[in-house]
């Protein structure tokens, strides 16, 4: 199964509950992970404001970073490579980029 | 005649001393003169002293004419005391460059600029401040330095809330599986479990530490010293004395009469949990806790060298004028601001009658735990009244964040968010959703608030710029009240924050920083209100005379910094909302 890197914007708390709104889309990030993690898949996540060091460690993610700035998060990368930038993948990229059996959640 | 109710005098000399003294209050008892006063009565004693606040609108700087910071300054004139100043906003900004410092340069500035806005919300200002008070507690080098640590505690609900952390905090970082929570963002916290435990450890224990709770004789704080002392009862801080501040011990005429009559009555009606703790007292002085002269008189008797200041007070306005003012302006939106017990909620209701019998339409409410509204104004006639209640906002956020969940996640997996929900930050969001909900409601009738006590006062505000930045970048769904909330606290046409003092040095003080604060905030205000003003009334009494005659310079003062904008009201024995507005 294919390795999944998320590089979140800085974000106070990984489902975002903390911010003045509750934002339906990190919450179905943070499920989503989750559930592919109970599954056995290799799925990460990084967050700027917790963990900027990850960020310039990873030579891809930080090159993206030096010619986009900020605004090119989140990033996921599949194996090392980006996949899909400025926005989370849809629950359907989610499993086929993975490889992971289809997930129980309401798309 | 009913007996007269006195205490054992505070004299250190016959007091068991811990080495952690705690001094917590409603704001206004004079718990910052009686820690002050302890400190260099110790330090004069050989004993090496130090003395923290952790009051975001600390005076101590004014006490001892010294300008301090977050990590000790020795006192001039007082061999062995070291005075620090935990500011919040300072520790954060300390906090926020330790975690940003290490990656200028090596990330692009859009990158560093999120991240510090990211660590500019309320989290991370409660958690940078109580990491820096649980370092005075534990570091054994500190500990070894000093005889005596003590805590000018900050007012009540803050104080709480920070003392309440270290339990909270200790179990939510070990028990928190997915490590993704909002203390995660805190990474310099990461393990520090051991100094939480040992802190909280030695607040326990009776024979390292004392909670000091300082009242004055007066219904109102002795009620809030009596919440204080069970809360932290419950917490496990069982080693309490109490110490009744300015108690009047001679009447000699009407006015006198009558404030000894009010206090002894306090006194007599004193909560019964709170009666059985060990109680001391401490006469009414006729000065200013200011500078070591008033510091060391305070507790030993004497009398400080200090010129009575002879000035008189120029022509003040009243507060029907202010009234008068606020509804010819239309004014929509209302606050009363200032420090703990100056008598706001007082003011926001004689405000509120006084709109209401103007005809207007009007929406009282307080974000004050220890406010009664309800027993100040019964059915009043145009008035609707509200409370912001912590627990029960929190719950009710709790319960909105869980339903948006259950609509796009699995059973099971909203429990990974009831973790998160346990964080300390969710409290503040869910006071301040709360308090921006009820803004909202201003247009057709007018809306005013009677705030909670200065420094939660300056968290909230902070909290209403750092999200107001967060809501022009976040996609969640933000309701309209938030985004509405600092624009219309910013339109001088629509809002009006009345700031409220009493004519004495540290509540004119704290109430010029809050004007100060609130500038800085982009928010406006105009008039000011001195309350409690004994130089209004005719006394013979020597001690009140001497007191009415400090006041003037006060009075100026204010009158002078709100060009003219400023209500006087006389002191007054009971609390008599319809009477403070029918007298003026």
């Amino acid at each position: 199964m294919a390795k999944m890197s998320i590089y979140d914007p800085a974000l106070c708390c990984a489902t975002g509950i903390c911010g003045p709104g509750v934002d339906p889309e990190l919450l179905r990030v943070a499920t989503m992970i989750g559930q592919l993690q109970a599954q056995g898949v290799e799925c990460e996540r990084f967050n700027l404001a917790q963990q900027p060091q990850q960020f310039i460690a990873n030579p891809v993610v930080s090159a993206a970073l030096e010619r986009d700035g900020a605004e090119i998060l989140p990033l996921t990368l599949v194996d090392g490579k980006v996949i899909k930038s400025r926005a989370y993948p849809t629950n359907e990229e989610f499993i086929s980029w993975t490889g992971a059996r289809k997930v129980l959640m309401p798309l | 005649m009913k007996g007269i109710i006195m205490f054992a005098p505070f004299d250190l000399g016959s007091i068991p001393l811990t080495k952690y003294l705690f001094f917590t209050g409603k704001g206004g008892v004079g718990k910052t003169s009686v820690a002050c006063a302890v400190a260099v009565t110790l330090a004069d004693q050989g004993k090496r002293i130090l003395l923290i606040s952790t009051d975001p609108a600390s005076n101590l700087q004014d006490v001892f004419d010294t300008e301090l910071d977050g990590h000790g300054v020795p006192i001039r004139g007082v061999d062995g005391l070291v005075v620090a100043n935990l500011d919040p906003e300072e520790a954060a900004r300390e906090y926020r460059e330790s975690v940003v410092a290490p990656y200028r340069g090596k990330l692009p500035d859009s990158a560093i600029a999120s991240m510090e806005e990211q660590l500019s919300g309320s989290c991370t200002l409660e958690i940078a401040a109580f990491d820096q008070f649980t370092t005075f507690l534990t570091n054994d080098a500190i500990n070894r330095e000093y005889d005596h640590i003590i805590f000018d505690t900050a007012p009540t609900g803050h104080t709480l809330r920070m003392l309440q952390l270290p339990s909270a905090w200790s179990s939510f970082i070990s028990e928190s599986t997915h490590g993704a929570s909002c203390l995660g963002q805190l990474a310099g916290l990461e393990g520090k479990q051991q100094m939480y435990r040992h802190a909280v450890g030695a607040l326990g224990d009776a024979a390292a530490t004392t909670l000091v709770l300082v009242s004055r004789p007066d219904a109102a704080p002795l009620k809030e010293a009596d919440r204080s002392s069970a809360e932290l009862r419950e917490l496990g801080i069982r080693n309490q004395i109490l110490i009744i501040n300015a108690v009047l011990e001679n009447p000699t005429d009407a006015v006198s009469g009558k404030l000894h009559a009010k206090q002894q009555a306090a006194l007599r009606d004193m909560p019964q949990q709170l009666a059985k703790i060990r109680t001391y007292a401490i006469p009414l002085v006729p000065y200013t806790i200011l500078g070591l002269d008033a510091v060391r008189a305070f507790l030993s008797g004497t009398r400080p060298e200090q010129p009575a200041a002879m000035e008189h007070p120029e022509r003040t306005r009243t507060l029907g004028d202010l009234v008068a003012d606020l509804h010819a302006t239309g004014k929509k939106v209302i606050f009363t601001m200032g420090k703990g017990g100056v008598g706001k909620t007082t003011i926001a209701a004689s405000i509120a009658l006084g709109l209401a019998r103007k005809g207007a339409k009007v929406h009282l409410t307080s974000t004050d735990p220890a406010s009664d509204l309800q027993t100040i104004l019964k059915n009043p006639a145009n008035i609707t009244l509200s409370r912001i209640d912590e627990k029960e906002e929190l719950d009710r956020y709790r319960k909105e964040v869980l339903d948006t969940a259950m609509q796009v996640m699995s059973k099971d997996d909203v429990a990974y968010i009831e973790e998160d929900l346990r964080s300390p930050c969710t409290q503040e969001i869910a006071v301040f959703r709360a308090f921006a909900e009820i803004v909202e409601k201003a247009g057709e009738e007018i809306v005013i608030i009677d705030t909670a006590p200065t420094g939660h006062t300056l968290l909230l505000l902070d909290a209403t710029q750092s999200h107001h930045k967060e809501v022009q970048r976040t996609k969640g769904i933000i309701p309209p009240s938030v985004r509405n909330l600092l624009p219309r606290l910013r339109d001088p046409r629509q809002t009006e924050v009345v700031i409220v003092t009493l004519p004495e040095a540290t509540p004119v003080f704290e109430a010029e920083r809050l004007q100060a604060d609130l500038r800085r905030a982009g928010i406006h205000t105009q008039w000011w209100v001195v309350n409690q003003c004994f130089s209004l009334l005719e006394t013979d009494s020597p001690i009140l005379r001497h007191r009415a005659a400090a006041e003037a310079g006060w009075i100026n003062r204010v009158n002078a910094l709100s060009a003219g904008h400023t209500a006087t009201i006389p002191w007054m024995h009971d609390t008599p909302v319809t009477r403070l507005l029918d007298t003026l």
